[in-house]
């Protein structure tokens, strides 16, 4: 029997294919097969972390739950990870357990929301991660099964089993995986990890309790005020005051906001002031929950409450000027934790 | 090469420390003398739905009182100070939710 200092429950299969099966009988997969996390492999990343198996990566609150790391790694394994990705997956389940995420709701919403996950700083190169051409979709190990670890850990350790725990209406195609990495040569920005307030050899992980992008197609000049108002046009369509927007902008049109001057802090502005509309109309398009509680119909609400909500990420392919927004569900807050890397 | 056929060993994804189910609180067996919460998400029609509820049980039972509180969404769990608060004041709550 394969030990190895592993505290988790052992099962043995005749076979590979038998592995496969037990996984899918047991809905221990999201539904495609998994890598068995045999007590090497899974030795292999808390190795490469430095963590041993029962170490306390974070704790839940609503369940009750403390995520180890021989857990965590177990089902990094299962999603196909190597150990070098093990440290982004580390830091991304210690960012769902802070309060402010709301993992449990989050998790059992109707909502149909899923942890994405975005890699700011050095690291995303270190371990190839994908920014570019088709960075929210296939074709990338590392951002494929990174997402995919986040997501298995939820429904197998964490218990948000989908149609039992997970109740989303719709669900959409994250909730196998969404994670990807800031494109750190596409501006002159700051990281967002340094924006964030980390270094600028500190790497981060950003979690978002994420809705389906929207693709928003930029037709007009390389103005900044051109194309962000018709971002903003897709902002409104999210409805009033929702918790945070994610915001990604393709290459070519960053190169337009570093050829006009505009710094993040600019763009959150604009994209915040674009979307302030008076609350009847909200109310008009029957937007707002609680009309009822709208003290001033004159008053201006936006897409969100304040412009820090906005998070802007440069990435995508170098051709297409295109912007993504991302709406993360209900009051759920995005938490940015840093990777933490053995040097 | 590994061989696909030879026996291999794996470690359970789950959680093995799973308690189960939460079980439910005692039950009385009257709601007559009671003060009873009314425990509301703050979706739309649930503040309704609680008070359509309490009118039925005013109906068949003498109760002390009612308790509203409303944990203002129905997204965040409620606040622990809040439910300690609202167990000082009533002996039952109901809990609804509703759109």
């Amino acid at each position: 029997m394969e030990r190895q200092n592993t505290s988790s429950g052992q099962l043995q299969f005749s076979g590979w294919e038998a592995a496969q099966e037990y996984h899918f009988e047991h809905g221990l997969t999201d539904g495609l097969p998994i890598v068995p996390p045999t007590p090497t492999k899974v030795n292999a990343m808390l190795d490469y972390v430095g963590l041993s198996g029962d170490t306390v990566i974070s704790s839940e609150i609503t369940r009750k739950k403390s995520f180890t790391a021989e857990k965590v790694a177990i089902n990094a394994v299962l999603a196909g990870c190597i150990p070098e990705y093990f440290p982004v997956v580390v830091a991304a389940i210690e960012a769902v357990c802070d309060r402010e995420f709301n993992f449990h709701a989050s998790s059992t919403s109707t909502n149909g929301i899923t942890t994405m996950v975005v890699v700011s700083g050095p690291y995303s190169d270190r371990v190839e991660m994908n920014s570019g051409a088709v960075l929210m979709g296939n074709g990338n190990r590392a951002n494929a099964t990174i997402g995919r670890a986040v997501n298995l850990v939820k429904t197998n350790f964490y218990g948000s089993i989908p149609q039992d725990m997970d109740k989303s209406t719709f669900g959409h195609p994250g909730k196998f995986s969404f994670c990807f990495a800031e494109d750190l040569q596409a501006s002159a920005w700051p990281s967002l990890a340094e924006f964030k307030g980390f270094d600028s050899i500190s790497s981060t992980v950003t979690i978002f309790a994420a809705n389906a992008p929207l693709q928003i197609s930029i037709y007009g000049d390389k103005n900044p005020k051109t194309f962000l108002t018709a971002t903003a046009h897709g902002m409104i369509g999210l409805g009033p005051l929702i918790s945070e927007v994610a915001v990604v902008i393709s290459p070519e049109l960053m190169a337009y906001l570093d050829e006009s001057d505009w710094t993040r802090e600019q763009v959150q502005e604009f994209l915040f002031d674009k979307t302030r509309r008076p609350a009847r109309e909200w109310i008009e398009w029957e937007r707002i929950d609680h009309p009822e509680s709208i003290g001033d119909p004159d008053q201006l609400l936006g897409c969100v409450s304040e412009p820090e909500r906005i998070t802007v990420v440069p990435g995508g392919g170098a051709a297409g000027a295109f912007i993504d927004i991302i709406s993360s569900w209900g009051s759920s807050r995005s938490v940015t934790k840093e990777i933490k890397v053995r040097r | 090469m590994t061989n696909i056929n030879s026996d291999i060993f794996t470690l359970d994804p789950r959680d093995e420390n799973n308690p189960g189910p939460a079980m439910l609180a005692p039950r009385g067996s009257t709601l007559d003398g009671k003060v009873i919460a009314l425990f509301s998400n703050n979706k739309p029609h649930s503040v309704e739905l609680l008070r359509m509820i309490a009118d039925v049980i005013k109906e068949r039972y003498s109760i002390e009182g009612i308790v509203e509180h409303n944990k203002g969404g129905h997204q965040w769990t409620a606040q622990p100070e809040d439910l300690i608060e609202l167990a000082k004041q009533c002996h039952v709550a109901i809990h609804a939710t509703a759109e």
